[in-house]
């Protein structure tokens, strides 16, 4: 067992009595580590024999592995090294089954079905929460961080009913769409929301959701394939939003502009035949040029979730909304009037003022009161009507 | 034998006395300058030797010191040749003692004997004793504004000479130019659409409220700020003054009639240093833009892109209304009370205003926000979007309101400021706005709701009054203000797309 290492292996006592899915979990925690590198890896070898000939170095002789891993340079062999010579296999091990943490591998039989015939798969995922949490029906909510407050309520309507209607809701828990999809998911107490993150399951990001991903992960699961301590890099969401694409049936598109990082989880939803769904959006919305375009190329448009349940191929019948009945709100004769004369898209003050042809005074006082009543949402100078929600 | 000639030199924007003495004595023939003299200063040597010789007189072969008192302060600038030629004249007994006494001097001299201008002329003018001051012809118009001496000029040193000893009239002070029509200010006229901001412009101009704007570019920002000075009332004597004196010390050209009457527009560009900005700078101490924008006008667009120190230095000058420099040499104090106008893009791309737009990354937007220190963010009473007018506006909407018509409005909202004691509704104290800005039982409820919620601060309240007043005093309703006038005032003070602090 013990090879040709040349530093005293300290962990090597404690690491007999180590399942394999340990060193599969450390290898994931190297620098540079992507799942094709890893399953060139856990291909030559065993996982706890790839990590001891990972610590020796000199990886990058290893004609069969550089192959396979589309290339290695000695400097990042080297770094693997270093980097595995300080870890503590057994002790990483130990925080993930201390936090509760679920490691699973292509060999659990929890193991999501929907990875048997992915392009690329991962190799290991980490789940916090329930793992039965990752069966069917699913949808992804997506859309962009900068959303109008209109595509914040769409979200949240739509979250709302898919999970009052069973089917687990699936987002990035990132700012915006994803954030107020799941906000809908928890209200509805129903199916088990999932929420799909780019870093360690002990780092949240964006930090503002922390509280959001504990309900999530409380009521359903929080899943990644990086191991603790992964922080937030760039590479890392094009990469999550694979995995997204992936475990879900059908892929909901609410708002995003046309070049947005929802693009790439709809690129990836296509590559694996899942189907995309897009909300229409006003022609004015910057925000819903990429949903507008979806529509144009061809996507089936999203209006409500009844519209998602039968892209999914579930009988709507019996998963009608289940949504309280919106509160009727008293709203004056010239509160009436502003509403009209504020529309559905995103207006100003004065645009409303010029409208009604009244002074400004009277105008704001009424958007104050109307934003009070959470009939009117404020972003900037813009005022968005609301529909009444529950 | 010995001559003393009263003169004065600058310091900020304040004249000093100078007694130049001159003394000149058998011995080896010799020059010196005693006294703290600057570079411009000790080469007056050479300027006063040769606009001697061209006026004929001859150049003393004796030994010639000259002292500059009180030798402590740091003297500047040529404006001391003229009193050091003088005196020389009247140490080498070309003049009578007599024929200068009571007359003190000011003026740069050109080799040919001519006297030229020296910036600073008012406050100069201001520390001379004695009852007449000679000054280059053409600063005699800017010397008769301190009104306290009889200004003489000559266009030479060989008239001056002249009419010093009574062999030639003093020639005739130089006949002012035509007043040239006063430069056309932009007209509001031009501006279509734009409501709100238009409303938040003159709210500005009528109560003194400091106003930023936020916009894509292209909306029009630059455009409206630059038609606020000509909302502003003419000044007032004493602020016409103050602002003649910061213009002439640092070396602007006043306008025709010597006094600076319309309020001041000064636009630094964002690459300013912090001492152009604020004063200081060479042994003079020349007052910056902050000082001369007082009684006017500060613009700063693109806020954003000036540095976040230069930004922060400008709290204590919006503070206190004035500037405090201090150097090792000196410490000065200039009047910097000026109404500050911002201009940025809500962030890098410009975009961020319309909903759903911007490409900018998060990081990006968070780094160009956070140049604007909250304190100072507080400061602006006013800080509204600017959004792109609407097509339809620009190409035929009707004309707006002309500015006439609009500041005879905030001329008279600011003699009801006047009424209250205070210079502007801006300056109203916080104990005073009960009394002042009474509130309706709406308008009461309306903020109580504001503040429960975390909408509004206890700071940002009083900002929030006073802005109420100004828009009822343009509105013409005496009374308490209304919930309609609070609501339009917190709309005006709302957060130009996330800027991070509460109102």
């Amino acid at each position: 067992m013990n090879g040709s290492g040349a530093a005293p292996d300290r962990c090597d006592e404690k690491a007999s009595d180590l399942s394999s899915t340990a060193w599969v979990a450390a290898l994931a925690g190297l620098p540079k580590m992507g799942p094709v590198r890893m399953r060139a890896l856990l291909d030559a070898w065993p996982a706890q024999e790839a990590w001891r000939r990972v610590r020796a170095g000199g990886l990058e002789t290893e004609r069969r592995v550089v192959e396979a891993c589309r290339g290695l340079t000695a400097e990042v062999a080297s770094q693997w090294a270093l980097v595995a010579r300080e870890t503590d296999v057994a002790e990483r091990w130990h925080a993930h089954r201390e936090r509760g943490i679920a490691v699973l591998t292509a060999d659990d039989p929890s193991w999501p079905a929907a990875f048997a015939d992915d392009p690329e798969p991962p190799v290991v995922l980490f789940v916090r929460g329930d793992v039965a949490a990752l069966g069917a029906p699913t949808v992804a909510i997506v859309g962009t961080r900068r959303c109008t407050p209109t595509g914040r309520a769409v979200a949240r309507e739509l979250g709302f009913d898919l999970a009052g209607a069973g089917v687990r809701v699936l987002s990035g828990l990132a700012l915006g769409i994803d954030g107020s999809a799941h906000g809908g998911a928890l209200a509805a107490e129903a199916a088990p929301p999932v929420g799909v993150v780019g870093t360690g399951l002990d780092l949240t990001y964006p930090r503002a959701h922390a509280a959001l991903t504990d309900q999530v992960a409380e009521a359903g699961a929080v899943v990644t394939e990086y191991p603790l301590g992964t922080p937030p890099a760039a590479w890392r969401f094009p990469a999550r939003n694979r995995i997204l694409a992936a475990l879900a049936q059908a892929v909901v598109v609410v708002e995003s502009s046309a070049t947005g990082g929802s693009m790439h989880t709809v690129d990836a939803a296509l590559e694996r035949d899942r189907s995309v769904l897009a909300v229409p959006g006003s022609v004015r919305n910057p925000a819903a040029a990429g949903t507008n375009g979806l529509l144009a190329a061809g996507c089936a448009p999203a209006r409500d979730a009844t519209d998602v349940l039968v892209a999914l191929g579930l009988d709507t019948v019996g998963r009608s909304p289940a949504r309280p009945p919106a509160p009727s709100v008293e709203v004056s004769a010239d509160q009436r009037l502003v509403l009209g004369a504020l529309g559905w898209d995103a207006t100003t003050l004065e645009q409303v003022a010029d409208r009604l042809d009244v002074p400004l005074g009277p105008v704001a006082l009424h958007l104050a009161e109307l934003e009070r009543l959470e009939l009117v949402a404020r972003t900037g100078a813009w005022y968005t009507r609301l529909a009444p929600t529950w | 034998m010995l001559a003393i000639i009263p003169s004065a030199t600058l310091l900020g924007v304040e004249g000093r006395p100078v007694s130049v003495e001159v003394h000149v004595s058998n011995g080896l023939p010799g020059y010196t300058v005693v006294g703290l003299p600057d570079t411009a200063c000790r080469e007056s040597r050479d300027r006063v030797r040769a606009a001697l010789m061209s006026s004929g007189v001859s150049w003393p072969m004796k030994r010639t010191t000259v002292n500059l008192a009180p030798s402590d302060l740091r003297k500047s600038g040529a404006g001391l040749d003229l009193a050091i030629a003088v005196g020389l004249l009247v140490a080498s007994e070309v003049l009578d003692e007599a024929a200068v006494s009571g007359h003190g001097f000011l003026g740069e001299l050109g080799l040919d004997g001519s006297l030229r201008r020296v910036p600073g002329m008012v406050p100069l003018v201001a520390a001379l004793p004695g009852d007449v001051a000679v000054v280059p012809p053409s600063c005699a118009e800017e010397a008769t504004l301190v009104g306290r001496h009889r200004v003489r000029s000559a266009n030479t040193l060989g008239e001056l000479v002249l009419a010093l000893r009574g062999d030639a009239p003093w020639p005739d002070p130089p006949v002012p130019g035509e007043p040239e029509a006063p430069e056309a200010e932009p007209d509001l006229a031009d501006v279509r659409g734009h409501r709100l901001v238009r409303t938040a412009l003159e709210l500005s101009a009528a109560g003194g409220h400091h106003l930023l704007m936020v916009g894509p570019p292209g909306s029009g920002k630059t455009m409206l700020a630059r038609r606020l000075p000509g909302l502003l009332p003419d000044l007032g004597p004493e602020e016409a003054l103050e602002a003649t004196i910061v213009h002439s010390a640092a070396g602007r050209a006043l306008p025709v009639g010597g006094l600076v009457r319309r309020p001041p527009l000064r636009a630094p560009h964002h690459g300013a240093s912090a001492v152009s900005l604020i004063g200081g700078g060479t042994a003079q101490l020349r007052p910056g833009e902050v000082s001369l924008a007082t009684n006017g006008v500060l613009f700063l667009d693109e806020l954003g892109e000036f540095p976040a120190v230069i930004l922060d230095s400008l709290r204590q000058p919006l503070e206190e209304g004035v500037v405090r420099v201090c150097r090792a040499a000196a410490s000065v104090s200039y009047p910097a009370r000026f109404l500050l106008v911002g201009a940025m893009n809500p962030c890098p791309c410009g975009e961020a205003s319309t909903p759903g737009a911007c490409r900018c990354s998060d990081a990006a937007r968070l780094r160009y926000q956070r140049r604007l220190s909250a304190p100072l963010l507080d400061r602006f009473d006013l800080r509204l979007e600017v959004c792109r007018p609407d097509p339809g506006d620009l190409l035929a909407g009707p004309p707006g309101e002309a500015t006439a018509a609009v500041a005879e409005r905030v001329a008279f909202a600011r003699l009801l400021a006047m009424e209250r004691g205070v210079r502007c509704n801006a300056d109203m104290p916080g104990s005073r706005l009960d009394e002042i800005a009474p509130l309706d039982p709406g308008a009461a409820a309306f903020l109580e709701h504001g503040l429960r919620v975390g909408t509004l601060t206890a700071r940002g309240l009083h900002r929030v009054r006073r802005v109420a007043r100004t828009i009822a005093d343009l509105a013409g309703r005496p009374g308490p203000v209304s919930a309609e006038d609070i609501s339009l005032a917190l709309n005006l003070r709302a957060e130009p797309v996330r800027l991070g602090v509460a109102a």
